[in-house]
């Protein structure tokens, strides 16, 4: 009964309602979109990050990662793929790859640049090079010459496919060790920092020019989920010895997407709260203004003898029925507004290097988390009738006198 | 005080709870925009004057084409010639040259590739903060040849302290084989960590010599006192450079054009941060509309008997306009006070972002922040809301126009 | 010389589908310094002629002359003038600015005017005192009695010397003997300053007060009386 009388008396001024279920409606709009939006950029970057040759967990001889030279290899890189084979889930992939810093010149440029000498087969499953070369092909096993560059690196040392690349590095001895190569494949990546910094060689063809045996510079895996990570790696860790082997998850090795999803977290949560504020002054007054010019109407059902909580469910059915309705449509226009967007994105590609100092991708595409959306419409919810409890208490304590005087 | 703004002020207070709720509304708001847009420029201006500082200087003479290519031959023959035009220009406080070759650093047991990058010590140490960052061992001196500055990282992957030597290897500007030993004699932190793992500092004499640069730079870096003054000193400069460069081979650059990066995101950043500000205050907008509306409505016979003794639409309109905007008006010099001293405390103890440190440091920024209050960061936000709440007072403002005497007052 | 003249003047309101004939055809002539009363039970037309006369609401048809300007033919704005120069009014109820004081609410009229500062306040307190309100120039609405209300009402309508003040039934929402009081305070301004009162009323009282009384039923004039 109260429900029915609060949604009645919620439409007995129409333009008041309206005016401020738009305010609920913008708010929640503005909660789903925006923090969609906010997800998407994290999500690209924590995708970027793994598939950037990074995978779900990877392993290292101890101290690789602070000092990442070749003494700091893997030597028995079967151990650790027994270990792999026993412990990881059916469907997870891995990949061993060599990789070190080195110095890539040809006769007009030189410059730095991460060498990593991957198992074409194997490597296709895991990061996003298999995809990537535009120009030229992917490596095949076998191939002792081929180098594959990015796309901004063979700008900028003004060269293109079939051209000779030289790199140099330090081997196992320590001596220098350099080696030509000749260009067989460009690719391109979401980032130019990407493009930039590896060029990649088959494992065979690394170990040759560094002088390595069957050594390993880290092993990367893929899992179906990344969920099961610290799972996994726990597990891994249990097999394979800390004083020999370090074993990372893509928290531990992104360190930076890991500080900027947590920022984005708080932030999106904070986002919520202000915009909720923002609504919440307006939904008090509209309710406050809603309750006095029905003062005499309280003092008359209070009169009939309605008691004070019977009052108060009343105006909270009414704010209940404004903020479900506002709820409604805000998210129905949140929803349409990602839709709208999941398949061409918002393109930034004008600030592109803006984006690349940002570390996003030049694209943005919405992401949808059910646990944002749950939030979201909560926080609207529950603090809107938290609020509302104020104009309520204050119609349930009209006098039936005072009340009946007041005009 | 005229009756019209007693008025104004009285009808305000009529439903006192209704106007507070109202004001706190847009205090609430204008607050929130002082607060975050002085964070924000306050770390913009930390950015750039970082990246300034450590890297770019204001304003760059270069060749055409060596910041994308970053190519040993791409020089500035005549770095004399340019100091010539530098000291006819007032606004610059400092300038310095460098030269820069990407090389292969071994220590006795670690090969690098770095940015070996010769410095004037002494015009240096004017123009960015390289001798303040030198954190073990002693900056360069004017007498120094074979000495190096190493990056705290790049010290530690190469596994090297002061007085151990480095080999270097490059290549010339002829294209022949630079190669040379050099002494650590001091080791820097920037806290950004690229820079610190990727560079060595030598004196400019001796990397001309040993990259046979004959007498050439790569970069001619001016400063100037402040940023306002990056655009005249372009101006001047350029005017000077085209004097005396007759190939026209020479490029001006500000900061901007040498970290695009930055300045995108900036501009990234306060275009995103509008957008949601915009948002919030059409939000509020909307939460005061209602109060706008029923202080119109309610009021409707009151009206009617003031149009009745003579008052145009135009000045009922009017005074009920001033009405709203005293309402803004309040909310946001409140906001503006409140939202202020928020801000000042923090400008003065700085904001700690606990577990971001690493991240903001990528962008040059410390780990306590510290926003900066300035007549822009207050003004922007401000302006904002004052246009948005204005535009939402003139819309039931704009309903009494049609109002007539006599439907007025017998309005219920 | 007529103040006023009314020649047959028709107004029809439409409720939905319904057509009132408030004023059927009303004749009516009103000479300088009367002291007039339009009477008649409620309903029968005499707020809508008071309206019409003081160019609150347009005729449908006849012509409405007031001291020579044809007021069924000015726009808005001419009639908000005419009605802040020459017109001044007196209403049932709700007749002040709640939140302006006694002082201020006759002042607010001459503000309109713009009459300077000083003057205002030299003309605003003695109308004030005229009326017997000296004691109240600081008072708000709610700190006066309805009576004294009133009596602020008078003071702004004929503060600014207006060629007529119409008054829709003034002494409707007060005691017989307050009403009285307004009354006779009325009958002494216009007799002292010369200003033409019309007023509507369907008390007896009242009617007795007029120097001249004028009947309207169903929308006519009925009767007259000197």
């Amino acid at each position: 009964m109260y429900l029915q009388m609060g949604w009645r008396n919620i439409w007995r001024n129409p333009r008041r309602t309206i005016v401020i279920m738009t305010a609920v409606i913008i708010g929640v709009w503005a909660m789903i979109f925006l923090g969609a939006l906010m997800r998407g950029i994290s999500e690209q970057m924590v995708r970027n990050g793994i598939t950037t040759l990074t995978g779900h967990i990877q392993v290292h001889h101890r101290g690789f990662r602070k000092d990442p030279v070749i003494e700091n290899s893997i030597d028995k890189p079967e151990v650790v793929e027994a270990a792999l084979s026993k412990i990881l889930p059916q469907d997870a992939r891995w990949t061993t790859r060599v990789r070190v810093d080195a110095i890539a010149s040809n006769a007009r440029h030189s410059g730095g640049a991460t060498l990593v000498g991957i198992d074409p087969e194997r490597e296709a499953e895991i990061s996003f090079i298999g995809q990537a070369v535009t120009e030229g092909a992917y490596l095949k096993t076998g191939d002792t010459y081929g180098i594959i560059v990015g796309q901004a690196l063979a700008d900028k040392f003004e060269t293109k496919l079939g051209r000779k690349l030289v790199m140099m590095s330090q081997d196992t001895k320590g001596d220098i060790a350099s080696r030509a190569f000749r260009i067989t494949g460009i690719f391109r990546a979401e980032m130019e920092a990407t493009e930039k910094q590896f060029v990649f060689v088959t494992t065979g063809a690394a170990r040759k020019m560094l002088k390595l045996g069957n050594e390993a510079s880290e092993v990367s895996i893929l899992l179906t989920d990344y969920k099961e990570s610290d799972e996994v790696a726990d597990a891994l860790r249990g097999v394979l010895p800390s004083e020999s082997y370090d074993v990372e998850t893509w928290r531990e090795l992104l360190p930076l997407v890991t500080a900027v999803l947590k920022i984005y977290d708080w932030f999106i949560y904070l986002w919520f709260l202000i915009i909720f504020i923002a609504m919440g002054f307006g939904i008090v007054n509209t309710i406050l203004m809603a309750v006095f010019e029905r003062i005499r109407e309280f003092g008359l059902l209070k009169a009939l003898g309605m008691k004070p909580w019977w009052i108060v469910k009343e105006v909270l059915a009414e704010s209940f029925f404004l903020l479900i309705l506002g709820m409604v449509v805000g998210n129905a226009l949140g929803f349409l507004s990602i839709f709208a967007l999941t398949d061409t994105g918002i393109d930034l590609s004008a600030l592109s290097e803006g984006l690349e100092f940002a570390g996003m991708s030049r694209v943005i595409y919405p992401f949808v988390l059910i646990t944002d959306i749950v939030a979201a419409n909560l926080v609207v919810l529950i603090l809107g009738l938290v609020v509302s409890i104020y104009p309520a208490v204050k119609a349930a304590r009209f006098t039936p006198v005072k009340a009946m005087a007041h005009t | 005080m005229s009756i019209e703004i007693k008025m104004a002020w009285r009808n305000i207070w009529r439903n006192s709870r209704r106007s507070v709720l109202t004001i706190l509304a847009i205090v609430f708001a204008t607050m929130l925009l002082v607060f975050m847009l002085s964070f924000q420029f306050g770390s913009y201006d930390t950015m750039i004057n970082t990246a300034v500082k450590i890297h770019t200087g204001h304003v760059q003479v270069q060749a055409e084409g060596y910041r994308d290519k970053m190519d040993t031959r791409l020089v500035v023959p005549d770095p004399g010639a340019v100091s010539g035009v530098i000291k006819n220009i007032p606004e610059i406080e400092a300038y310095t040259s460098r030269a820069n070759a990407f090389s292969l650093v071994s220590s006795s047991d670690r090969t690098c590739g770095v940015l070996l990058t010769g410095i004037d010590p002494e015009r240096e140490a004017k123009v960015s903060t390289l001798k303040k960052l030198v954190r073990r061992g002693e900056y360069l001196t004017r007498e120094d040849t074979d000495m190096a500055l190493v990056g705290e990282l790049l010290a530690r992957n190469l596994k090297v302290d002061i007085g151990d030597e480095l080999v270097v290897l490059g290549q010339g500007r002829d294209g022949s084989v630079a190669a040379s030993v050099l002494k650590v004699k001091g080791i820097f932190s920037s806290g950004e960590d690229k820079f610190d793992r990727n560079s060595v500092q030598m004196p400019l004499g001796y990397f001309q010599d040993v990259f046979s640069m004959r007498g050439a730079v790569h970069e001619v870096v001016a400063l100037g006192s402040s940023l306002e003054d990056v655009k005249k000193i372009k101006k001047e400069l350029g005017a000077g450079v085209r004097g005396m460069d007759s190939d026209g081979n020479l490029v001006i650059l500000d900061w901007m054009e040498l970290m695009p990066g930055i300045v995108q995101s900036i501009k990234l950043d306060l275009v995103s941060g509008l957008i949601m500000y915009v948002i919030l205050i059409v939000v509020v907008a909307f939460s005061i509309l209602n109060t706008f509306l029923m202080t119109i409505f309610e009021r409707t016979r009151e009206f009617g008997v003031l149009m009745a003794i003579g008052m145009t639409p135009g000045r009922l309109m009017k005074s009920l306009f001033l009405e709203s905007v005293t309402i803004t008006l309040v909310g946001i010099i409140l906001g503006i006070i409140s939202g202020g001293m928020i801000t000042w405390y923090f400008q003065v103890h700085g904001i700690l972002i606990s577990g971001a440190s690493e991240l903001l440091r990528q962008y040059g920024l410390p780990e306590r922040m510290y926003p900066q209050l300035s007549i822009l960061s207050v003004s922007v936000g401000t302006g904002i809301v004052l246009i948005i709440t204005i535009l939402t007072a003139i819309y039931p403002v704009l309903k009494v126009r049609s109002l007539r005497p006599v439907e007025a007052m017998t309005a219920v | 010389m007529n103040i006023v003249e009314c020649r047959d003047v028709k107004k029809i309101y439409r409720q939905g589908k319904v057509e009132v004939h408030a004023l059927r055809g009303v004749n009516l002539s009103i000479q300088k310094g009367g002291f007039i009363a339009l009477a008649g039970p409620s309903g029968s037309g005499k707020t809508t002629l008071l309206n019409i006369i003081g160019g609150l609401d347009y005729a449908n048809s006849g012509s409405i002359t007031l001291d020579g300007n044809i007021i069924n033919e000015m726009s808005q704005s001419k009639l908000a003038n005419l009605r802040l120069n020459n017109i001044g009014f007196v209403f049932q109820a709700y007749n002040l600015i709640p939140v302006l004081s006694a002082l201020e609410n006759v002042e607010f009229v001459m503000l309109l005017q713009g009459v300077p500062a000083a003057e205002r306040r030299k003309r605003a307190t003695t109308i004030l005192d005229d009326v017997g309100l000296k004691d109240a120039y600081g008072r708000r609405p709610a700190e006066l009695s309805g009576g004294q209300q009133q009596r602020v009402a008078v003071a702004r309508a004929i503060v600014s010397n207006p060629l007529i003040v119409l008054a829709d039934e003034p002494t409707a929402n007060l005691d017989s003997k307050t009403g009285e009081g307004l009354m006779e305070m009325m009958r002494e301004m216009n007799e002292k300053k010369d200003v033409t009162f019309i007023f509507s009323t369907h008390d007896r009282m009242v009617m007795d007060y007029a120097r001249r009384l004028v009947y309207i039923r169903d929308g006519l004039v009925a009767d007259e009386q000197e």
